[in-house]
Formats: structure tokens, C-alpha cells, sequence
């Protein structure tokens, strides 16, 4: 017989709108579930270096809410987790499938002092940068996870015993398996968030073929300071980049990779890094190549001229194709839209800023359909109304698993969807009485 | 608690790849470590020295200076390329 569980509402993902969800209502006494499917909570937004317009470090804003929400009396977090076959019963009355992954590590005891890391003989691609850099086989994920608890990647496991030898805490168990837990909720927020683009599907572009072309969100681990290299460097040679391009939209208001609308973040976040760059490389030229520079947010505009005055250059401009030529250099072709005229240029360096899309398998969660827009973000079914309502009655979408947005506007979305869902269980608890 | 990976190799072997990939990995890591042995080089140095391509060295060397195994230290007269040494 599996475990069974019961809170007020079940939060599907914690990047920082299914913690502003989760905060908001357990503040207001709520007993909230956070289950995410990743190995720590903090989302996209624990990765990023600094955010736009404000400069205002990423980790530092955002690891006080990773830690209030990972402590508060009102919330359960299980982190590599997932949850399936969410069936409403009737009105307040959800029932869902979780599945706990085994870390084969147990996280009550590991005290995150990374000896089986020092111990193991593996070395695989380190996801969290972006694959820059490796990890071991066994792994505390970054040093600002949370929890920041080591875990086996059972896959990629020689199996050769290391960690467990040297483990000081005991707390290494091979014997784990998958387990389920039954769970029941009277509301369910979707807070997961989006996926990258692939750069791959566009093979003009050169990505994975030409090392020195990256993605923004590589470049953004180059600029934390827990990044993956002693600087900003080429990965191809590990030189220091003194002439770097970006290409906006990539992958963002292009019908032929199926993905016909705007990101919203990648002007501003490719501003914010040209802006970090020339403070880390005081001698790099930065050079911005973009169809429309969208800063349409608070700030947004006086950010993008500032970045002009810092010396960016930002020619409006179409890239058809990049090409490696000598020492790792790229040479980039592309129509010049202000005069027609087809030219090129060379840089060392090429940042794709790669848009977001919605994430897979989000509908296939619920046993009733829940209704997806065009390009498949979790449609809001009265958007003026109650913009956090999806189609099924109880059930609530907070941040960019409805559509692409930054931060702020995120905050903003969780805001809504949690003052909805209170109403909601408020509706309910007054009806009891 | 006792050893509980013997209790997992009754269940589960392990792959081919995963074997070759540890051994190419510390393959190419002892290969810089003994180039460093003798003074402190950049990414193209080490690269003909031990003949790989410079992105896989720029991996591994990058992945041994996380692991604490060595340490950049001042870049060339160019501004380009920085020294890596071994950490004491
Ligand atoms: C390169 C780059 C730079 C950026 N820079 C800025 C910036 O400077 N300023 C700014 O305002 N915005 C910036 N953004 C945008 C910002 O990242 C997003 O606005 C923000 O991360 C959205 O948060 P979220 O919680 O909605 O989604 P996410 O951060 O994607 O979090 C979703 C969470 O849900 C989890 N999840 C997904 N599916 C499931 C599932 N099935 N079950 C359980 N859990 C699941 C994920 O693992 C993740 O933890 C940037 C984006 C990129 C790509
Ligand atoms: S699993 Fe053991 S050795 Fe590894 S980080 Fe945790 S306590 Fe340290
Ligand atoms: S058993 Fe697996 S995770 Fe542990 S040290 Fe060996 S290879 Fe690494």
C-alpha cells in the first residue's frame, strides 16, 4: 500500500512563480505540496547572473525566497519528484500520483560535504553548466542548491562503491527505489515553467559544430560568479573573447521552427549580458544583431540606451549563416535591413539568444483535458477576468507555463493565480460553514 | 549501514559507454597533469603538446580546475590566453 497525503494545494514546479505561489498562500495558512521535478528548487532564475534593468544579482534575490519557502511550517517540498493522473473528483477534491526518484543518497543525512564527489571516478557533462564543464557521477547539484544534497546520476554510475566508502555520514543507500505517494488537494497551481529552444534545429547557426558559438544561457553561467571557467573564455581555446556578436531571436518569431512568437526576455537579457560583458572584458566589443529591439517594460528603454552609451553597437540585421574560419573565428553573413544589402562581418564569439518555449507533457499530467493555447502554454480561459484560471474548474497556471514573460512579471502572474485560489478555498471553506 | 552497492550489482550491470568514458576522461587527465608537470601552459600549448583538439582540452582542463586540481594563473602578454598550473 502506498503512502497517502493531503494538503490545500498542490504547486507543480518552484522556479520562483511556483514559490511566489506557494509563499503567498502559505502565509495565508494554506498547507501547500511543491513538487518539482528537478533536484533542487529556484528554477531558471537560480542560474542567472545578474537580472535587467535593475543589475541586482539573480541568486542573491532570489535564494532568501528558495530558503523561506524551503522552511516554512506550511509548505512540503518534494524535489525530484513528479506527479501524474491528476483526477478531480469533484469541486475541492483533487487526487494525484506522486513519484519520488531515488537520489540513492539519504537527504535527511547528507550533509553536503562532497567527499564522494572528491571519491568518484566518473566524469559526465555538468547540465547546471550548461554543459561547459563536467561533474561527477555522483554530485551535489550547485553549490546554492537547495537542498543542497549530493545524488547519484544512476545512469552514468560505475558502480565501483567509492562513495559509499568514503561518505563520513553513511547516508549513500543503493537499495532505493521509485516510490509513490497517494496525494489529495482541493486546488492545483501549474507553475512549470518553459524549456529552451534547441539551437541544433537551426544547423546554419553552427551551434554544437562551431564551439565558439554559445547560447545565451551558456554565456549567462559564464557571467555568475560560480561559473564554470576562471573568466569569460572561448570554449573552443579558452581565449578571452574580444569581439562578441549576439543573435536575437534565435528560434523566437520564426515559423519555420514552429515557434511564430516573441520570447519577450531575449532583448533585454542580451542588453543586460552586453552591458556585464564590457564590465568583465573592459576591451570586448559587443555587437547586438536584432530584427526589433523590444523594450517595451519599466526601465526597459532607458536600459537599451544606456547600453548604446556603454559602447554596444547594435546593427538591425538578419543572420542568414555563420562560419568557422581561422582559430576558432566566426564569420557571420547577414542582410543589413536598414540598406537591403547582404554583408559580413567577423567576431570570435557568437551568443545565440535562444528563445523560450513551453514545456512538454504538461496536459498529459491531468486526467480531464486541460486546454492548451496555439504554441502550447497552459491556455488562461478568461484572461481579463481571472487570468490565472485554466480551463479545468480549481486548477490555476502562475509565470511562463502560460506564456513567455521575465521576472517581474512572473511575480506578478503567481500574485494573481494565488489571490484567485485563495477565493477560491475561501468560497469553499464558507460553503462548509 | 553495510555496503549497499553490492546489493545493487546483483540488479544492474554497467554500460559500455560508461566504462569507455571514464577511461577516456582519465586518460586525458593524467595527459594534463603531466604536461603541467613541468611549467605552467596555456590551452594551445597544452593542446600540441599532448595532441587533442583544443576544445577538449579547454573541457577537461576547465573540469580539472573545478575539481581543484589545478589553477589558472596570469594571462599572456596579448591579453589572450591565460597560464594553468598545478595547484600545491
Ligand atoms: C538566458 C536567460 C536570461 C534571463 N534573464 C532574465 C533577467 O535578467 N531578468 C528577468 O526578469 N528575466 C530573465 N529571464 C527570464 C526568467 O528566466 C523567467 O522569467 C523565469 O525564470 C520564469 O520563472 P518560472 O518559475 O515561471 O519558470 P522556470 O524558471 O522555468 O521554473 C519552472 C520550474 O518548474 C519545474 N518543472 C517543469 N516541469 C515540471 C513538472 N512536470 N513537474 C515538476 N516540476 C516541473 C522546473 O524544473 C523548474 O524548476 C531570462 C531567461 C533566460 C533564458
Ligand atoms: S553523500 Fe556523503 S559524502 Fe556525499 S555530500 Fe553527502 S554526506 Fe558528503
Ligand atoms: S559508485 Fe558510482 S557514484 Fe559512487 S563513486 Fe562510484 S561511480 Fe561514482
Amino acid at each position: 500500500m502506498s503512502k497517502s497525503e493531503e494538503y490545500d494545494v498542490l504547486v507543480i514546479g518552484a522556479g520562483i512563480s511556483g514559490e511566489e505561489a506557494a509563499l503567498n498562500l502559505a502565509n495565508q495558512g494554506y498547507k501547500i505540496l511543491i513538487v518539482e521535478k528537478d533536484l533542487s528548487v529556484g528554477g531558471k532564475m537560480i542560474h542567472l547572473s545578474k537580472v535587467f534593468p535593475t543589475l541586482d544579482c539573480s541568486a542573491c534575490i532570489t535564494t532568501p525566497k528558495v530558503s523561506e519557502t524551503a522552511r516554512h511550517p506550511n509548505i512540503t517540498i518534494y524535489t525530484y519528484s513528479e506527479v501524474s493522473n491528476i483526477d478531480k473528483k469533484s469541486k475541492y477534491d483533487f487526487r494525484a500520483l506522486l513519484t519520488k526518484h531515488p537520489r540513492y543518497v539519504i537527504e535527511e543525512a547528507c550533509t553536503g560535504c562532497q567527499l564522494c564527489e572528491e571519491a568518484c571516478p566518473v566524469t559526465v557533462q555538468d547540465q547546471y553548466q550548461y554543459d561547459l564543464v563536467g561533474r561527477k557521477a555522483v554530485y551535489v547539484p550547485f553549490s546554492i542548491a537547495n537542498p543542497r544534497v549530493a545524488a547519484i546520476d544512476i545512469e552514468n554510475c560505475s558502480l565501483c562503491g567509492a562513495c559509499e566508502k568514503v561518505c563520513p555520514a553513511d547516508c549513500i543507500d543503493f537499495t532505493q527505489e521509485e516510490e509513490e505517494i497517494q496525494i489529495k488537494v482541493k486546488s492545483v497551481v501549474i507553475a512549470t515553467g518553459f524549456k529552451l529552444f534547441d539551437p541544433t534545429l537551426i544547423p546554419r547557426y553552427g551551434f554544437g559544430v562551431f564551439k565558439n558559438v554559445v547560447t545565451a544561457m551558456q554565456m549567462e553561467r559564464q557571467l555568475v560568479p560560480t561559473r564554470p571557467y576562471n573568466n569569460v573564455l572561448r570554449p573552443k581555446d579558452g581565449k578571452v573573447p574580444d569581439n562578441i556578436a549576439y543573435v536575437l531571436c534565435a528560434g523566437s518569431r520564426d515559423e519555420t521552427v514552429g515557434n511564430p512568437i516573441c520570447s519577450q526576455v531575449c532583448c533585454m537579457y542580451s542588453i543586460k549580458q552586453a552591458q556585464l560583458l564590457m564590465g568583465a572584458l573592459p576591451m570586448a566589443d559587443v555587437t547586438i544583431y536584432y530584427l526589433h529591439i523590444r523594450s517595451f517594460g519599466k526601465g526597459f528603454n532607458e536600459f537599451y540606451q544606456q547600453s548604446k552609451d556603454m559602447g554596444v553597437t547594435f546593427i538591425k540585421g538578419k543572420i542568414g549563416k555563420i562560419e568557422e574560419i581561422e582559430e576558432g573565428n566566426l564569420k557571420l553573413r547577414y542582410e543589413d535591413i536598414e540598406s537591403g544589402v547582404v554583408k559580413e562581418a567577423n567576431h570570435d564569439m557568437v551568443v545565440l539568444s535562444t528563445g523560450i518555449l513551453a514545456n512538454d507533457g504538461i496536459s498529459s499530467m491531468f486526467k480531464d483535458k486541460l486546454e492548451l493555447d496555439p504554441f502550447n502554454y497552459v491556455m488562461q480561459k478568461d484572461i481579463l477576468a481571472n487570468p490565472a484560471q485554466a480551463n479545468i474548474g480549481g486548477v490555476y497556471v502562475a509565470g511562463t507555463a502560460s506564456g513567455p514573460m521575465d521576472i517581474p512579471d512572473s511575480i506578478l502572474s503567481a500574485g494573481a493565480a494565488s489571490a484567485e485560489i485563495a477565493g477560491y478555498l475561501k468560497e469553499g471553506e464558507d460553503h462548509e460553514k | 549501514m553495510g555496503k549497499t552497492i553490492d546489493i545493487i550489482k546483483k540488479t544492474r550491470g554497467v554500460p559500455d559507454s560508461v566504462k569507455e568514458n571514464m577511461k577516456a576522461f582519465n586518460k586525458i587527465k593524467r595527459q594534463i597533469l603531466k604536461s603541467l608537470e613541468t611549467e605552467e601552459k596555456t590551452v594551445p600549448q597544452i593542446a600540441q603538446e599532448i595532441d587533442l583538439p583544443l576544445d577538449v582540452v579547454t573541457y577537461h582542463l576547465m573540469t580539472l580546475q573545478k575539481y581543484g586540481n589545478i589553477e589558472a594563473g596570469e594571462v599572456d602578454d596579448m591579453d589572450e590566453f591565460y597560464f594553468y598550473k598545478l595547484k600545491k
